[in-house]
């Protein structure tokens, strides 16, 4: 998704290194998503589901 | 002793081998008192650029090179930048890529190599949309 638009940035974590943003997105199971601080994923969704959920964050009003 | 078995490293090469643009990952750790995963993520590293001529690894000091922490965002260590031809794909990479982290480095390497997008038209063109900052983090473990 970040290859595909500038104003994304995608990092993937490893959560047992980096307790500390493990606590603070209260990450309890894997994977899990977190976009723009605000929305979370869990689990693995299919690509449609997934897109929509995250891009919620940066677009609160989806063209149709 | 290498991380990759002699086979696992045959299938890698010939998948490497559709990669195009030069890729470069960025890899930034702290040498005296820095992580523990540092030297793996080194090795995960240098094993998969040894598998293709157009793949570098490219170290940066965590404390030193302020600068380009900068640059690309890097705020621990160890983390893995991907550049496509020296420009940032922002694919990013916390923490040793092992285990299941491992898959999705070599997947980010191919897309930075080859630009091809494995996503549906319909996703591309959502993508295409998103006019604000959007930070994507996704949590996972080695196991």
């Amino acid at each position: 998704m970040a290859f595909a638009n500038p104003n994304i940035t995608a990092t993937a974590v490893e959560a047992t290194e980096f307790m500390d943003l493990s606590r603070r997105y209260r990450v309890t199971g894997v994977p899990k998503t977190i976009v723009n601080e605000t929305i979370e994923i869990l689990g693995a969704l299919p690509e449609e589901q997934f897109v929509e959920s995250a891009l919620q964050a940066g677009d609160e009003s989806p063209a149709t | 002793m290498g991380l990759l078995s002699a086979s696992d490293e045959a299938v890698l090469k010939q998948h490497l081998a559709a990669i195009e643009s030069r890729v470069s990952l960025v890899l930034f750790t702290q040498t005296i008192g820095g992580s523990e995963s540092g030297p793996v993520a080194k090795q995960v590293l240098d094993e998969i650029a040894s598998l293709n001529d157009k793949i570098e690894v490219v170290e940066k000091n965590f404390v030193l090179d302020t600068e380009d922490r900068a640059r690309y965002g890097v705020e621990r260590e160890p983390t893995i930048v991907v550049l496509r031809d020296g420009q940032d794909t922002r694919m990013r990479f916390l923490g040793a890529p092992t285990g299941y982290e491992f898959v999705p480095l070599v997947e980010a390497v191919l897309l930075a190599g080859t630009g091809n997008l494995e996503l549906e038209p319909a996703t591309v063109t959502r993508l295409a949309a998103v006019d604000t900052p959007t930070n994507i983090q996704v949590f996972s473990t080695p196991t």
